[in-house]
């Protein structure tokens, strides 16, 4: 289905998979429509943020 | 009011049966054991989130852990893996090619593999719970 397989960079790999787990976790977590979204909201913008943080923290060690 | 009991008695009895049914539903395919307790939201974004992992894991070519794996983080892909139910089922259709850990794609498709399997997992749980009374 998928041929030679999908090329992501890292970071849309990673926005990908912050998606999921967050629409996942929001609606395992909240039980209103509202509150789904703010924790969605939420919850992807703290992977992504820290995912990025942790990515600089490393930045020094990569050469 | 006496004559209750025995119907209350009778609900309480099934009670475990459904729950158990709800999760295997939940297991074999991810949100279905919520659609059978009518959670219709939480059946939909469920089946989004773990088919999304699971396709975007496949197309990314990741690799999916076979039951006799000789170490012991292999054993706990294959139970990561197994947990998405019927998407672990689907690599010789979705995966014609087969998985390629050669390149970084690769590595990350597993990751996601693994993810949908675990995040599926959480929904069983939630099933269960839900149906035996515990979660609303």
């Amino acid at each position: 289905m998928f041929g030679t397989g999908i090329q992501l960079s890292h970071f849309a790999a990673m926005t990908l998979f912050a998606l999921c787990v967050s629409v996942a976790f929001a609606c395992l977590g909240r039980l209103t429509i509202a509150g789904r979204i703010k924790y969605a909201l939420w919850s992807l913008a703290l992977f992504l943020v820290i995912g990025v943080g942790i990515a600089w923290l490393m930045y020094p060690f990569s050469r | 009011m006496a004559t209750d009991a025995p119907v209350i008695a009778k609900r309480n009895d099934m009670v475990p049966a459904l729950a158990l049914l709800a999760a295997i539903a939940a297991w074999a395919v991810p949100g279905l054991g919520h659609l059978l307790l009518r959670r219709w939201g939480r059946a939909l974004f469920l089946f989004l989130a773990v088919g999304g992992l699971a396709l975007a894991g496949y197309g990314m070519r990741g690799e999916i852990f076979g039951t006799h794996s000789s170490d012991p983080f292999g054993a706990l892909g294959f139970v990561a893996d197994a947990c998405s139910g019927a998407f672990y089922f689907l690599p010789r259709l979705l995966e014609a090619s087969g998985p390629d850990v050669s390149r970084a794609a690769g590595d990350y498709g597993t990751r996601f593999l693994a993810a949908a399997g675990v995040v599926n997992l959480l929904g069983v749980l939630d099933a269960y719970r839900i149906a035996c009374g515990r979660k609303s």
